[in-house]
């Protein structure tokens, strides 16, 4: 009783020192406050891959040369345009007068080191694979360049948005992983590894002018610290909360809670070299004895889009909208084991690796009793994720797995290319679906690659070498003050909020 | 004392490399740091040209000889993931790893003593319970749940303090609240049976019966001598806390040395996972030879060699 009217008291009083701390800070001096899940690790743009925390970090401070909007359309930043000029040269023009902090230019020179850094096997970069393909940098004037990829390459515009420009005199002073120099929209007020990152405005950036001039941005690895975070009014942004606190936050009329799309597709990947799952009725049996759209609601309370039968979703360049999901017919699927003339008890061994995506053992055991109502008796084998990439990049995939793919460029090439006959870890081998990409890859003309992807999903939809079952949704949260443009990319950018 | 402390010194440093030795052939067992830093579908080609890059396709021994010699040099290796060196990025979480242990082991050791003290002597009666049941309380509660009640109270509910983070004072209270919870209760159940196993000694009964006060009896003939076993318990926990407190440390956002072993562990990232474990080994050896030299200042019959 004495401790209730304590506590009550003591409540009183601090909110009455709420109101007074609020009344000290002028509204716009308050900065924008966000968590990230993923420490950053190095403030270096060119080592890290991660986009959810080292290089979204980078975006604010570098700029790239082309960056790609919360719209998710591409535009330009340090370049001003670029242009195919065939399939194999790409010709970049950049901003005039672009010069780095410390002086330095940030001109066509600056992109070819720059290109050269991210190559170079002492950098260690993790993105190194990505930019391989650019054979040559060729400076035609100081604001002018021309890339010539050594096959042609209709992804790199895409690819370039994780490329960061580097001044490269600083850099050669070897303080890049934990200072930053660049001409992004902030500049580095603080690094605190483990624990927060502090930025300003730049003034004298090129581009328009972000909506906050403080940002905060906190490392948060717990979701449901970030959840109280949020709700003590610590935040003004958090994602991948978990699903059952959407309900309590919104609740709570201190936080806006919501669900939107990732880019990242769940699927129920069999390894197609192995018996009985070389069978693609058995496989198609087991694709149409999944109710996704249960699935999606229970789990998901429906926030999540069914796929279309491929492992692209609309998010993505070269989605085939002609595709439809693949039907819930238990009926169906036992005519399919039926046909497949697979005889006897069918085993299905399903990897669940942990850790990584959401809901993933709920999901996988809901997956396990669908499929033993026709028959199939489901081992399920839950590994850490660290053990069980190395087992699939080993080529020791069992016989399916749970997992999710998504591909940072949006585009089907990155994404199917998982797929590709020429892939040792595709786990199915179909030819003419190597050669559709094969296609798609060939040409800088969107109608012919649209064309190529169409018949790329067509054919991995029949061939089910995977079950596509749903977009892993993404679950944010943001306080009343301010507003997020939704963008299911991973991608985290102070630049991408608006004072409410 | 000091043939002592060289014999001391020397297990010290066998420890630490034993420690070292099997940290170093344990990670090379976890799995391949180049699949995890490279995007899934990397190319087999590309993932063995990085861990060329990275030093690991030489034969596991000549890794091992190699990292000896780097170690001896004070030089434990690039970070895979921070793309600087490895002990630089444990030492930087130090500081706050120290702060957080410092605090939790004084608090929890006075609230503990204290505690111990009360419950040994008022033995039989309902304080004692009480005492007792909260101690066993305190050392059953996940630190997690209890970190997170902290949070949703403190922080939430009243608004007192942050929910986590680190720099300034308000940042280490709920923390080191938390993790004083289980320290105080470890030092309470000890320091109890203890002070009570000594009250039974015939010097006590002598030391009464000369007369002296009660508290001069309790304080420099009972406290004194029942608290060996609390030092050695005391010195165990700061190298266990000085290891970092992975929980409470990932409850509270907290950038301290536990939670970076933790995530270099997930990543495979060697390095700093042969650093850190190297400096927890050294902290830890060097608080048992801390505490082998405090027996002999409270127990003249250790220093003595008796």
């Amino acid at each position: 009783m004495i401790s209730t009217a304590f506590f009550r008291f003591a409540r009183r009083i601090a909110s009455v020192a709420g109101v007074f701390c609020i009344l000290a800070l002028p509204v716009a001096a308050q900065p924008l406050r966000i968590a990230l899940t993923a420490p950053v690790n190095s403030l270096d743009p060119h080592v890290s891959a991660l986009i959810q925390s080292d290089l979204s970090i980078a975006s604010h401070l570098y700029a790239a040369l082309i960056t790609r909007g919360p719209d998710l359309a591409l535009q330009g930043d340090a370049a001003e345009s670029w242009k195919a000029e065939d399939d194999l040269n790409w010709r970049i023009t950049l901003r005039p007068d672009l010069r780095f902090p410390n002086g330095e230019p940030l001109d066509a020179e600056a992109v070819k080191w720059n290109i050269e850094r991210i190559t170079a096997a002492q950098t260690r970069s993790r993105q190194k694979i990505y930019f391989d393909p650019i054979r040559t940098v060729t400076i035609i004037s100081p604001t002018e360049l021309r890339l010539t990829t050594s096959a042609p390459y209709p992804v790199l515009p895409a690819q370039l948005t994780t490329l960061y420009l580097m001044p490269p005199k600083w850099t050669a002073e070897g303080k890049a992983a934990t200072d930053a120099l660049g001409t992004g929209p902030y500049t580095l007020r603080s690094f605190t590894p483990g624990d927060r990152i502090v930025l300003a405005a730049r003034p004298g950036y090129h581009g328009p002018r972000p909506n906050f001039e403080d940002v905060e941005v906190r490392m948060i690895a717990e979701p449901s610290v970030r959840a109280a975070a949020l709700q003590a009014g610590e935040l003004d942004f958090a994602v991948d909360l978990a699903p059952g606190d959407v309900t309590r936050l919104n609740a709570s009329g201190r936080v806006r809670a919501g669900w939107s799309d990732s880019n990242r597709m769940m699927s129920l990947r069999f390894n197609t070299t192995k018996p009985p799952f070389d069978n693609k009725l058995l496989r198609q049996a087991v694709s149409h004895a999944i109710d996704r759209q249960a699935i999606a609601k229970a789990i998901f309370e429906g926030h999540s889009s069914i796929a279309r039968c491929q492992l692209t979703s609309p998010m993505y360049f070269g989605f085939n909208p002609s595709l439809e999901s693949t039907r819930y017919d238990p009926a169906l699927a036992k005519r399919l084991i039926a046909a497949s003339g697979v005889r006897g008890p069918i085993e299905l061994e399903l990897e669940v690796p942990l850790g990584r995506y959401l809901l993933s053992q709920e999901i996988a055991q809901v997956l396990a009793a669908q499929l033993e109502e026709i028959g199939i008796k489901v081992q399920l084998r839950e590994m850490e994720f660290g053990a069980w990439i190395a087992k699939y990049n080993g080529g020791n995939l069992g016989a399916s797995v749970y997992m999710g793919q998504g591909w940072p460029t949006l585009d089907a090439d990155g994404l199917l290319g998982l797929y590709a006959p020429s892939n040792p870890v595709a786990y199915w081998k179909n030819d003419a679906f190597g050669a559709a990409l094969d296609r798609g890859r060939a040409s800088t003309d969107e109608t012919k690659r649209r064309e190529a992807y169409a018949e790329a999903t067509r054919l991995m939809c029949d061939e089910t070498p995977a079950a596509f079952l749903f977009t892993q949704p993404l679950i944010y949260a943001t306080s009343p003050r301010v507003t997020w443009q939704v963008r299911g990319d991973d991608w985290v950018r102070a630049m991408d909020f608006r004072r409410r | 004392m000091i043939r002592f402390i060289f014999s001391r010194l020397l297990d010290s440093l066998v420890a630490i490399w034993g420690a070292v030795t099997i940290v170093f052939f344990v990670t090379r067992v976890l799995g391949d740091p180049a699949a995890l830093l490279l995007p899934v579908g990397t190319p087999p080609e590309q993932l063995a040209a990085f861990r060329a890059q990275l030093g690991l396709d030489r034969p596991l021994l000549v890794q091992y000889g190699d990292f000896l010699l780097r170690c001896l040099q004070g030089d434990f290796g690039q970070s895979f993931q921070h793309a600087r060196p490895a002990m630089e990025v444990v030492l930087e979480r130090m500081p706050a790893t120290m702060m957080l242990a410092g605090t939790a082991i004084v608090m929890g050791v006075a609230i503990g003593g204290i505690l111990g003290l009360i419950a040994a002597t008022r033995r039989g009666t309902v304080v004692e319970l009480i005492v007792m049941v909260g101690a066993l309380i305190g050392q059953a509660t996940p630190l997690f749940w209890l970190g997170l009640m902290l949070i949703l109270f403190f922080a939430v509910d009243l608004g007192w303090l942050p929910t986590g983070g680190y720099g300034e004072a308000r940042h280490l209270v709920l923390p080191a609240l938390c993790l004083s919870v289980f320290v105080a209760a470890a030092i309470a159940r000890l320091f109890r049976s203890s002070v009570l196993e000594v009250l039974k000694d015939e010097h006590v009964r002598t030391a009464r019966a000369k007369g002296l006060m009660p508290s001069t009896v309790l304080l420099w003939h009972v406290v004194r001598n029942a608290l060996i076993p609390v030092v050695t318990m005391v010195g165990i926990l700061t190298g266990e806390l000085l290891g970092g407190s992975v929980v409470t440390e990932t409850v509270f956002s907290w950038p301290g040395v536990g939670r970076l072993i933790v995530q270099a562990i997930e990543t495979r990232d060697f390095p700093v996972v042969q650093a850190g474990i190297s400096l927890v080994a050294f902290i830890f050896v060097s608080i048992t030879l801390i505490v082998d030299l405090l027996y002999g200042i409270l127990d003249p019959r250790i220093r003595r060699g008796r």
